[in-house]
């Protein structure tokens, strides 16, 4: 195993926390002072942030607390919790001292794509899905991983991107030793005791073929990737729409009549998001400051 | 070896940390935020807070742990400044301090003394760490001595020992920690300090809440559990609808999943003098709740005073 392979495992298995937006938080805190908010409001705030929803699902299926691989949305995790320990959670999350317009733009993609999971996932009539929804919200948490933890490795990756005009996941392979954030999120969220039904998509978003128990969710999320970046909304680390998996493509069984009554659907997901992302961009970073 | 996170920035901290160390796994922090990660990420088996450190940070991590993670049996000590008031007790459920120029000997003593005192003194359940017997009859006593508004609750699973059959009793001890957590989080979102929940054992639970509060207590727990409950049955059985276990005679019989009934006697004024009266209308009313396939709830409308029906 290279040496880097061997320090970037020992720096998971230490990874206490990970950072995420500061206007997100302050959001939240904002809640926490009103009286009248309730769990469902929290958890909406919340699973609009793959840090905070991650951070949430680790505790709840945390061996302490008793849920080991059970619990994979964050509305149940809150009424296990309880609002309280959410707010010390919230409340003691540490937030980007910088934040990067690239950060912002990882956040948006990852929304997007868990809308449109979502929305795939009751098209196509999943047992669970609020489920797949966390999936696509969580696929590309190797991401942030390496943006917080290896930054100087993480600016190496962009600027590998940008000239040799590759994809990111093949950038990452050359600077990370042949690991790449589908490697890292996969690792992370073991080492969390996470649901199989959340590690398997998040591990094989981008070779849907590898997931074994949770296929048709997996090739859900490789196809909402997809959609997404074809869509432009949020920028994932490379402007390129990644090979369609013929057999997840199968597996899904969808013809062009239902993307039609699909897309109309994303649509007007999106537009609500850009609302909320727009706003938190306006936060972050005032408003007359609006960065692309 | 017992963990400990001692949190202080005091100049005998380190004196202090050197003899604990001789005892105890500890982990000295001078941050609060990395103290509450830690505590929440891991909790440790006792915990030493310097209070005017953060005192509102220190106040905030003691009640989530005793209010809201059943921990309230992981002992907390405080290190007090001289020359500040020690506060109010009521609200800093916390089991000893001492001064910040205590020496080795006497906070190693304490800390000794804090592990046997809680292994004493404790009716928590081990499985969901909820008060036992003891503090239920206690809570329920006191609420009819106050003729308090309030109603007392008593929860149990249906399907519940098929399931252990079916399952083994590490997925229904889950099942239970489980059930344990969405009521104390459900009655204590909505009462807070008015409300109180008890585990007795195996599958049953007590929770007291006030009467106005009741019914969307009972509703939220009922509609929780429904939801979460599928998590940790198996696929095939989902698949089913059912699952198959041996019934009471040894035959094999189809079960429905768990499911929950929760026995509602309201507390009118003067009905009940002993908690006794208050337990045999609860099991007239379970029976009644249990006759409602799946989850569900059943109120005692009556309110005359108590005889033996």
């Amino acid at each position: 195993m290279s040496e880097i392979k061997i320090e970037i495992k020992k720096r998971l298995r230490n990874l206490q926390s990970l950072p995420t937006l500061p206007p997100v938080v302050s959001k939240l805190t904002k809640m926490f002072g009103n009286e009248n908010t309730t769990a469902p409001q929290l958890a909406k705030i919340i699973e609009r942030d793959q840090v905070l929803t991650s951070k949430v699902l680790k505790m709840v299926n945390s061996a302490f607390y008793g849920f080991p691989r059970r619990i994979s949305t964050v509305s149940n995790a809150i009424v296990l919790l309880g609002f309280n320990v959410i707010r010390t959670l919230v409340i003691t999350t540490s937030i980007f001292e910088m934040m990067q317009s690239g950060d912002l733009s990882l956040w948006e993609h990852s929304l997007g794509v868990a809308a449109a999971s979502g929305i795939l996932a009751q098209y196509l009539g999943l047992a669970n899905p609020e489920e797949v929804t966390t999936a696509g919200l969580l696929h590309d948490l190797g991401k942030v991983v390496i943006r917080s933890e290896f930054p100087s490795l993480s600016q190496e990756i962009s600027a590998l991107v940008k000239q040799k005009k590759i994809f990111i996941r093949e950038a990452e392979r050359e600077i990370l030793g042949g690991m790449d954030h589908s490697h890292i999120g996969q690792l992370l969220t073991n080492q969390w005791n996470l649901p199989e039904r959340l590690t398997e998509p998040i591990a094989h978003h981008h070779e849907p073929s590898k997931s074994k128990k949770f296929f048709q969710e997996t090739a859900v999320v490789h196809f909402a990737d997809i959609l997404i970046r074809a869509w432009g909304y949020g920028y994932s680390g490379d402007p390129w729409v990644p090979p369609l998996d013929e057999k997840a493509w199968e597996a899904l069984g969808l013809r062009f009549q239902d993307l039609e009554e699909i897309i109309p659907l994303l649509d007007e997901r999106i537009l609500d998001l850009r609302f909320f992302t727009q706003e938190i961009r306006g936060e972050g970073f005032g408003q007359n400051n609006t960065l692309h | 070896m017992a963990k400990i996170i001692l949190f202080t920035k005091q100049a005998l901290a380190q004196v202090w940390h050197t003899i604990l160390t001789k005892y105890y796994e500890v982990d000295l922090r001078e941050d609060v935020r990395e103290v509450t990660e830690r505590v929440l990420d891991s909790p440790p088996d006792l915990l030493i807070l310097e209070l005017n450190e953060a005192p509102e940070e220190v106040r905030g991590l003691i009640a989530t742990l005793k209010e809201n993670l059943n921990l309230a049996t992981l002992p907390v000590l405080l290190i007090l400044s001289y020359g500040l008031e020690a506060s109010d007790w009521e609200d800093l459920p916390i089991d000893d301090f001492f001064f910040e120029d205590a020496t080795a000997d006497e906070v190693l003593s304490r800390v000794h003394l804090a592990f046997k005192r809680i292994k004493r003194i404790s009716d928590n359940n081990p499985l969901t760490g909820l008060p036992g017997n003891t503090s239920i009859l206690r809570a329920i006593q006191q609420k009819l001595d106050r003729r308090e508004k309030v109603a007392f609750c008593y929860v149990d699973l249906d399907h519940f020992k098929p399931f252990n059959d079916r399952y083994g009793f590490a997925r229904g001890d889950e099942i239970l920690r489980m059930v344990g957590r969405l009521i104390s989080n459900t009655v204590f979102f909505h009462a807070e300090h008015e409300g109180f929940v008890g585990h007795i054992g195996g599958d049953d639970f007590v929770f007291i809440c006030p009467q106005d509060k009741v019914e969307t207590v009972a509703k939220e727990i009922i509609q929780n559990f429904d939801r979460i409950i599928p998590h940790f049955l198996d696929a095939e059985d989902l698949a089913k609808g059912y699952f198959e276990a041996q019934n009471r005679r040894g035959e094999l019989e189809l079960f429905p999943f768990p499911s929950i009934s929760i026995a509602i006697v309201p507390n009118h004024s003067g009905r009940f003098k002993h908690y006794g009266e208050v337990a045999a209308v609860a099991a007239q009313v379970k029976k009644m709740a249990k006759k409602i396939p799946g989850s569900s709830y059943f109120i005692d409308r009556r309110k005359g005073p108590y005889r033996s029906y």
